[in-house]
Formats: structure tokens, sequence, C-alpha cells
């Protein structure tokens, strides 16, 4: 009896020891170096410049109305709120004096300059798929912006989460320990379309379910979320909910302008994305995009909008009049006023080609979690021809007008039923 | 360079590629009779035609133009539609500080450009987004129903 007691608190000893060690023992460090592909000097920068574009760090490590790359923008999650941070080259506040190996480790494992874990938020779970070249040549570029001066804001996180540490077991889980390594089974346009889905634009981040421990789903891979109150819709090759009917030039443009005809106008995240990043991209990588997104497996999805192309509302309607599909309502009235000078009434879009309402999921969601957040909010989304922008309206109307609108949206544009409520409208607006 | 075909003249201006049609229209190519409202799309002031339809031109960035043609007020009365629409509004004297009224001509003309005979909702939705704060609004309908029979 007494030689089981001590053999358990001798395994239960090993076993601390063990888990003191995989949570506490100093972060390792690896010399980096490039290979003899690396281009140098200009070129390199310039090769940073696009992939950091691609990757569309400045999306998150810029504040609303804040200095390029400065950090500080909040996330904020349940359990507290997380602070991006600055990756200018400022030495005090920024990553100025951080090795190029601190830096690859950063962007690969999660792992801070002073070995601290790194909170996910920052997408190291796609960034660790990145070639060493690569995460140099963003270094690269990165040590070229404006150097700010801008101390991190510190995260404000309950317990357990502020504990970094624990970080360690999630990592061991769910991040890749091995760059993205091209697939012979495929040529080489998919292989570069997976290479800037995975590990650059980090797509399934916002577009693939998460599972309780906050992990994308594997097996649910692009099959559509909601984040930040968004719906993030399907994006697999289903048909109904997914972009399955989609011809290339569809995805092709989509991605390179925010919209496509007869298929809607990106809104929010998607929105920012394409503005920041995906709009810059040559006209290969995104074939390359669409390629291998066409190549994503069929998935049902939750989120599905059933889009009615031609619905029974929109059969008089002309683009300067509703048709017999007209009432006193308040949700009328707004449209008629604040509303169809750029849209028009026959959705097909008038003041630009991203005023089309036509084939919008937006508008044929009869919860409108979408449509909403664009009237509260406006899009802006740039191209080499200026900008295309909406106006916010969070502070023109009331919660019951923007309800009373969107459902008049919803109803004569998608031929169906709104169902938004100014509660709705509300919580959007938090 | 911007290239634009204004009125039915070719026009090349320098300026960004984010500046709205009105600013291009009013600060360097001196036609001032489109007006500067909201500068969101929301009360209709600036309002031009760009291939027939009527845009927001303050909203609109110049580039965003490219080969289409652009109408404004200084040369809507050589269309018939814009002709008719005028002189109905002298006839009737819609105008009071006349701010907008460029807007509203140019939101009219485009109407019966395209709708003959529009009834009072017709002429609601299409004018709706075209506000004024002297309230000319039962002269303006009064005015597109004279001109649409003429």
């Amino acid at each position: 009896m007494k030689r089981i007691l001590v053999a358990v608190c001798a395994l239960g000893v090993v076993i601390a020891i063990v888990a003191a060690c995989f949570f506490f023992w100093p972060a390792s460090i690896e010399a980096v170096q490039a290979t003899q592909a690396q281009p140098t000097g200009y070129a390199l920068v310039a090769k940073g410049e696009y992939l950091t574009k691609a990757a569309d760090c400045v999306a998150c490590h810029t504040a609303p109305g804040g200095q390029p790359f400065a950090g500080g923008r909040a996330f904020r999650l349940p359990f507290g709120t997380i602070y991006s941070s600055n990756i200018t080259p400022d030495g005090e506040t920024g990553i100025g004096r951080w090795s190029d190996a601190e830096f690859v480790r950063a962007v690969h494992r999660g792992i801070g300059k002073n070995g601290e874990d790194l909170y996910p938020a920052f997408p190291y779970t796609a960034y660790a798929l990145l070639s060493t070249d690569d995460v140099l040549a963003i270094r690269a570029y990165l040590s070229t912006v404006r150097p700010v001066s801008l101390r991190n804001t510190d995260n404000t996180l309950v317990f357990p989460f502020n504990q970094r540490y624990s970080l360690r077991a999630w990592k061991l889980l769910f991040v890749p320990t091995r760059p993205w390594e091209p697939s012979t089974a495929h040529d080489a346009p998919w292989n570069r379309g997976a290479y800037l889905a995975e590990a650059l634009a980090h797509c399934g981040e916002c577009h693939t379910p998460r599972n309780l421990m906050f992990a994308t789903k594997r097996g649910r891979k692009y099959a559509g979320a909601v984040v930040d109150g968004w719906k993030a819709y399907n994006i697999t090759s289903d048909r109904e909910s997914g972009i399955g009917a989609w011809s290339d030039a569809d995805i092709a443009q989509y991605l390179s302008s925010g919209h496509a005809p007869a298929r809607g106008s990106a809104g929010g995240g998607m929105g920012e994305a394409i503005d920041l990043s995906l709009r810059h991209l040559s006209s290969e990588d995104i074939a390359a995009l669409t390629r291998y997104l066409r190549s994503i497996p069929a998935q049902p999805s939750e989120l599905a909008v059933r889009i009615d192309h031609h619905p029974a509302t929109l059969n008089r309607a002309t683009a300067w009049s509703p048709g017999p599909d007209r009432n006193e309502s308040i949700g009328f009235q707004i449209f008629a006023s604040a509303c169809a000078s750029c849209h028009g009434w026959d959705g097909a879009g008038q003041q630009t080609e991203h005023a089309e309402f036509l084939g919008s999921p937006a508008v044929n969601d009869p919860s409108g979690v979408n449509l909403v957040r664009v009237v509260l909010e406006g899009v802006k989304i740039g191209s080499h021809r200026g900008d295309n922008l909406m106006p916010s309206f969070a502070a023109a109307y009331s919660d019951a007008e923007i309800a009373a609108v969107s459902n008049y949206v919803i109803g004569h544009f998608g031929g169906k039923q709104g169902k938004v409520t100014a509660a709705d409208v509300r919580a959007a607006r938090n | 360079m911007i290239s634009l075909n204004i009125n039915g003249r070719d026009y090349s201006v320098q300026a960004p590629d984010d500046m709205p049609l009105l600013w291009v229209l009013r600060d360097l190519l001196n036609l001032k009779g489109t007006k500067f409202g909201c500068g969101i799309a929301q009360c209709g002031a600036c309002t031009v035609h760009v291939d027939g339809r009527p845009v927001r031109s303050c909203m609109l960035p110049a580039a965003n133009v490219g080969p289409r043609e652009v109408t404004t007020i200084e040369a809507i009365g050589q269309k018939d539609s814009g002709r008719r629409i005028q002189q109905a509004w002298l006839e009737l004297e819609v105008v009071q500080c006349g701010y907008c009224q460029s807007g509203q001509i140019m939101a009219a003309a485009a109407l019966i450009e395209r709708n003959p005979a529009p009834d009072d909702a017709e002429i609601d939705a299409a004018m709706a987004g075209n506000i004024c704060r002297c309230a000319t609004y039962a002269r303006i309908r009064a005015a597109i129903k004279s001109a649409s029979r003429k």
C-alpha cells in the first residue's frame, strides 16, 4: 500500500514538473536566414509591401482614425478586450528593436519579444504557414514605414484568459508547426491560391466556424460563420448557400472590387479586407485565389440565404419608381428620401454599380443582420477610380426607423418579409 | 489626368482619383450652377446626369465617370426635357431661395425624360431625395405635371 502511494506521488511530481516545463520553460528562439532566392534592397521592400497587403496586417494594427501600423485597435471578446500592438519601427513602443529572429518567431509561433505567448487574435494559426523568406520580406517592409511613438494598450482579459502560458496548450492543438508545402496533386496556380488563402489572406479566420475552444473547425472549412455580429457567408462551392453558382469572373471581380453583378456588394469586414488587401493583389493572384476557392468541397451552411433574383415586388419597378409595391410606411418614406437617389427603385443601382441590390445576400436575408450594420456604419471601398462610398446613417435615424427601412428593403428588393426589430438595431449599434 | 465629357465637351483635368465630380465641376471647371449641399448624397442639391441618370456628384469620384456623358444644369436646357422643365419652373414661379433648384430641375428632367407622364406617386418617389428648405414641393410637383403635358 505504501509503495503504491509513493509511486502515485512520484508520478504526480513528474507530471507536475513536465507540465511546469511545458508551460513555463522560456520559449526557444531559432536563428533565421533567407534563402538564396530572396531579393535584396528595393526589390525586397517591394515584395514585403505586397505581402503585407496580402496578409492585411494594416487592418488590425491600425486603430480607427489612427496612424497605420501603430496598433491600438480593440477586439472585444466575450472574455475581455485585446488591443493590437504597434508594429511600426519605433524603438521604444514599436518593433524597431526586435531582431529578425524574434519577428519570425512571433509570426510563425505567436511568441512576443520577451518570450510571452501572444493571443491568436493575431492569426498566427494562418501565418505559421508563411515561408520564412516571406516573413522576412514583410519585416523588411515594416522597417520602412513611418515610426509612430504609441505605447501598446494593456489587454483587459478576465481570469483565466489573462494567463498567457495557458495558450501553449491551445497552440499545441491548433497551430501548424511547419510552413506551407505545395501539393504535388495540384498545379502551380492552385498552390499559389492555397498559399494566398490559407497563409496570407487568412480567409478561414472569418469564414470558418469555430469550435468550443475558439479554434476553426477543420471539417467545416469556409462554411460560413458569424463574426463581430456580421454574417461571413459560406464560400465553399455549395450552389445554394456558397459560391458554387458564381462564375470565375464573378469571384474575381468581387475579390478585386467588392462587387460583382447580381452577387451583391461587400461591406463590414469583407469590405475592409477588399479595401485594404484584396484589391491590391495582381490579377494573376486573384485568378489563383479564385481557382483555389472553387476547389473547396461544398458544405451546407446554417447561414444560408435564399436569394430571389426576380422578386415579384420588382415586376413593374423602374429606376425612378417602385411600381405598385408602395405604401405609406415609415420604411418606404425613408427609403424614398434617403436611399432611392443612389440605389434607385428597381434594384439595379443608380449611383455606382456597388449600389445594386439584385442578388445581394444582405437584402435577401429576412433577419437583416448585415443590412442593418451597413445602414448604421456605411461602406468605403477604394478603387483605382476613387472610393465607392455609402454614408453612415447611425446618427440620422432612430432604431425603429432603421428597422423600418431595412424591412422595406428586404420586402421590396428581396421579396421577403423582413423581421428586423428596433431591439435588433439597438443591439447592432453596440 | 482624368478625361471627362461634360455637356458635350471633352475635358482633361488634373485631379486626384478620389476627387468628387462636384469639386471638379465647381472648382476646376468653373461650372458653378451645381451646388454643394450636404456632401453625403442626402439632399440632392448636387444632382447631375451621367448618361441620363440623375446621380449625386458630391459622392461620385470624377475618375469613376469614365467615358459616360455628364450633363449639368448649365446645359440641361438644350435637351427637350430640360427645356420644358425650366419653362414650367418659370411659369409657375417654383423657385424661392433657389439654392436646391438646380438639383431639383436635374432630377425632374431625368424623370420626364424616362417617364413622360408621371403621376403624383411617381413624382414623389423620384423627387423625395431632393430636399427644399423653402418647401416648394407643391409647386415642384405642379411644374413637373405642367412640363409633362407639353
